[in-house]
């Protein structure tokens, strides 16, 4: 008992320890194979294709070709999206950091919609239109296709947020950036979209969560992203581990604090805007997963980098399976499904805080 | 010079625009317990800043002899150590991980903590008597015991100087003497312990007293001497008295006495 | 013997080469057909209206949830919509033709898995030609000039049932409450000159621009045509409660179904056409 007799709050009855971490960890990843496996059987045809894969060849398609694709898709772009959510709350010391909030998804919109403008729809969309090439102001950015504009853009968006909020000391100021950035970008795209109508559609086709259309290309895409971006976020959780208690502290501690931070937005953006070039906009999850991580499994960075990537990418993928299961053979989008799993954690998050503080 | 172990000559110091500290040069010696007091607003925790290198001022600073941009950064936070004022954060750090936080100078960049870490770690936790506290999250301490681990944090870094800014917040009066008694013990082993103080009675426990006064240190000396008691009064406009207690300098506070205008 | 076989199998392989065609679609792709498509999928209305106004009615095996004409339609399976397609119910109906619009992505993620996609997208009076000839010769049928000729001649009487006071109307047309505008590029705008009828919206603005709700004011049409629902608001939007044509209810409200078959660049603009000649006949009654 502490010297003010306050009673511990609930979430103190957690457990700790590495041991804790590493077990979790490995019973996220076993779920995750489990939800392969669930996403393969689960599909508008149902169990049938399963079933049939062995000497139906549309039915082998289906299992093979679109369900795991897909599945696995959902689970990468969840990760890319939990990776960057525990980065932006690390960063930012606030737990209410949301890769999307600081600009991240408003530049990779804006950014794949002048690509659009400046390619041609068809270009960009199917990939291989040689007349739209050929109109295009630099085949060099043809080539870097959705995801390198997408990539581009939510790098920018997130260097404006920081320039308007004059650093990350202030998280109030830094969300209210973020908010004036999505705002103003969200304008620009507006005025792109209005002087091209057929970007207005694509872009509506573009912006709309759906993990339907990520086949074996896009996962290849996710997994390469993904590693090195986990890779470089294991490394520099120990920045992340300074930076909690105070830029000062930070600092004398000899972290060289510029280039190290440079490095930690630049994989909040890639992470998320390869995530938003494959699936659209799919709110909370970046949010979500490193709550959760956390409430699972209090640790320091390195672990809880991992953990809430492994989190998110489960989410994602248990969103995606519901969405192809609550009401098959049709399907609900799967941005609903974040927003109702995700509120719903959050709304459970708060009842415990406001119950644990009055308790106290 | 030479055998300062932290030395500074500055024309001045600025937050922004506006100018906090004037022309101030100080001669630290090693092996010395400095108290840095003054009134509100003086500038205390500007000249700490500007000493641990975390505010650039206008002019020079030399930790051990070398000037402090010479240094490299981790060799520096090797040798000097700071503790800030309400360092907020890191809720959800177990006491232990925070005191390991203190080891990152000496670790290698992707080592796990070594036997040397675990080590320091123990002492520090030890010394500041926060080793009870081990197993628990920082965010359901109280006050003091928070600060003690953050204490314990700043202490594993074995460096060579602490700087230490209001130490003392939400300690209560045995915790406060354990401090004194670190703060102490690491001036004795050849350390240098600088702490910027609101408490003028633990202040006047130290080696040296440093009196601050609208961003310009208005005396350096021994905390002894009768000089020094007499600038700490002018410092606060008098309105403070130093006294000798039980073996101990105290200062007290002028009260203004009651007026007698009772008719009984 | 075997010389013969040969010879045949020579033979049968030039006559496949020979029935062989390729399709360019509005994004460039060109599809090579073998025999032509016998089961096909179709996830935007227009082209689903086109297929079955073309005779094909029966080799379509599923649409999206939007389109519903003909009823035959609504009983087929649906796999999405246009912008959000389900491809595993698509790539389980065995497709051998797919038609999209040009702006959804479903098309790469289809095309990928080896089915074939066109990609059409009518917006102009020129498109509505062109996707109707497309599609004619990608299904092998014969009627699409015949089609065309049909759906001109009805624009045409449509036209001629507009007595010559109406001549010069001006007209406001409203696609959306964004507000988005039918211009003088687009289908309807086209509609609207061979009827007679002046879109307010000039040249310079697009085939279907998202226009300043005060140049409408300015502009001040004789009559509005837009959707019921739009029309419950459309005077509380600033400046228009004192604008004449809203004054005098000189305005047609579409319902649900009307409104399909107006903003559908397929095969049943002639009957938009006819129902903005009811519109403008109701009004010109009145005065």
């Amino acid at each position: 008992m502490n010297s003010t007799g306050l009673a511990p709050t609930p979430l103190a009855a957690v457990p700790v320890g590495p041991g804790r971490a590493t077990a979790l960890g490995l019973a996220l990843l076993a779920l995750a194979v489990l939800g392969l496996g669930l996403g393969a059987s689960v599909g508008s045809t149902g169990l049938d294709s399963v079933l049939n894969a062995r000497h139906d060849p549309v039915a082998w398609q289906i299992v093979w070709d679109i369900r795991l694709p897909r599945t696995l898709g959902a689970w990468l772009a969840g990760a890319l999206l939990g990776l960057s959510g525990a980065v932006a709350q690390g960063l930012f010391r606030n737990p209410l950091a949301d890769p999307f909030l600081l600009g991240s998804a408003s530049g990779a919109a804006l950014a794949v919609a002048l690509a659009f403008a400046a390619l041609g729809v068809s270009g960009m969309v199917s990939g291989s239109s040689g007349a739209a090439l050929a109109q295009a102001a630099s085949p060099a950015l043809a080539r870097l296709g959705l995801t390198g504009a997408a990539f581009v853009g939510a790098l920018g968006g997130v260097l404006l947020t920081l320039v308007l909020a004059q650093g990350v000391q202030q998280t109030l100021r830094l969300l209210l950036a973020g908010v004036v950035v999505g705002y103003v970008l969200g304008a620009v795209r507006e005025l792109v979209q209005l002087a091209q109508p057929d970007v207005l559609q694509a872009m509506q086709g573009f912006t709309l969560g759906i993990t339907g259309f990520v086949g074996w290309s896009a996962c290849a895409v996710m997994v390469a992203v993904l590693l090195p971006l986990l890779l470089a976020a294991w490394l520099l959780a120990r920045v992340l581990d300074a930076l909690t208690l105070g830029e000062d502290t930070a600092r004398s501690l000899g972290l060289p604090l510029a280039p190290l931070r440079a490095l930690l937005i630049a994989v909040l953006a890639l992470g998320t805007g390869t995530a938003v070039a494959q699936t659209g906009l799919i709110g909370f999850v970046g949010l979500v997963a490193p709550h959760l991580a956390r409430g699972l499994a209090r640790s320091t960075h390195g672990p809880l980098v991992l953990l809430s990537t492994l989190t998110g990418g489960l989410l994602l993928m248990a969103a995606d399976i519901a969405a192809r299961l609550v009401i098959a053979p049709q399907e609900l989008p799967v941005g609903v499904l974040t927003s109702v799993l995700g509120g719903l954690y959050l709304l459970w998050l708060m009842r415990q805080r406001t119950r644990a503080g009055r308790r106290a | 010079m030479n055998t300062a172990a932290l030395a500074t000559r500055l024309t001045g110091a600025r937050i922004g625009a506006q100018p906090i500290l004037h022309a101030i040069e100080l001669h630290l010696a090693p092996g010395r317990w400095v108290a840095v007091v003054g009134p509100n607003g003086a500038g205390k925790s500007t000249l700490l800043r500007v000493l641990a290198g975390l505010l650039p001022g206008d002019g020079q600073v030399w930790l051990q002899g070398r000037p402090l941009a010479d240094w490299p950064a981790r060799a520096r936070a090797a040798q000097l150590a700071w503790l800030g004022q309400a360092e907020g954060g890191a809720d959800d750090l177990l006491t232990e991980d925070v005191a390991m936080l203190g080891r990152l100078p000496h670790r290698p960049w992707l080592a796990p903590p070594g036997a040397a870490d675990h080590v320091a770690v123990e002492q520090a936790l030890h010394a500041t008597q926060a080793g009870e506290l081990r197993g628990r999250r920082l965010g359901e301490l109280s006050g003091g015991e928070r600060q003690r681990v953050l204490l314990a944090r700043a202490l594993a870094v074995q460096a060579p100087v602490l700087l230490m800014d209001e130490p003392l917040a939400h300690l209560d009066p045995p915790h406060q003497a354990d401090w004194i008694a670190i703060a102490r013990a690491h001036a004795a082993a050849g350390g240098l312990v600088v702490s910027v103080l609101h408490e003028l009675g633990v202040a006047l426990q130290a080696d040296e007293l440093v009196i601050v006064r609208a961003g310009h240190v208005t005396h350096h000396g021994p905390c002894a001497s009768p000089i020094t008691h007499q600038a700490l009064g002018a410092a606060f406009d008098h309105r403070v008295t130093v006294h000798p207690v039980a073996g101990q300098w105290v200062a007290l506070p002028r009260v203004p006495q009651p007026e007698t205008s009772h008719a009984d | 013997m075997t010389r013969r076989l040969l010879a045949l199998l020579l033979l049968w392989a030039w006559a496949c080469a020979a029935q062989a065609y390729d399709i360019t679609d509005d994004t460039g792709h060109v599809t090579r057909f073998a025999t032509p498509p016998a089961r096909i999928v179709s996830v935007l209305p227009s082209l689903t209206e086109t297929v079955c106004a073309l005779g094909a009615c029966e080799r379509l095996v599923a649409v999206d949830r939007y389109s519903n004409w003909p009823a035959a339609v609504r009983r087929l399976p649906q796999v999405g919509g246009g912008l959000d397609p389900s491809v595993e119910a698509i790539a389980a109906l065995k497709p051998d033709l797919v038609l999209m619009a040009t702006s959804s992505r479903a098309g790469v993620r289809l095309r990928a898995l080896g089915l074939k996609v066109l990609q059409l997208e009518p917006r102009t009076g020129a498109d509505v030609r062109r996707v109707v000839v497309t599609l004619g010769r990608a299904l092998g049928v014969a009627g699409a000039e015949a089609l065309l000729q049909r759906i001109d001649a009805d624009v045409a009487d449509a036209a001629n049932a507009l007595p010559a006071s109406a001549r010069g109307l001006r007209v406001y047309f409203e696609v959306s409450p964004a507000p988005h505008a039918a211009g003088r590029g687009s289908f309807i705008g086209e509609l609207m000159h061979r009827l007679g009828l002046v879109n307010v919206i000039g040249p310079e603005q697009g085939p279907f621009p998202r226009i300043n709700p005060e140049y409408v004011v300015r502009a001040a049409p004789d009559l509005i045509m837009a959707s019921q629902r739009s029309l419950i608001d459309m005077a509380r939007r600033p400046g228009w409660a004192g604008m004449a044509a809203l004054r005098e209810q000189r305005t047609c409200g579409f319902d649900a179904e009307q409104r399909d078959v107006l903003v559908r660049a397929g095969p049943r603009i002639a009957e938009g056409a006819r129902l903005m000649v009811q519109c403008v006949r109701q009004h010109l009654d009145k005065r």
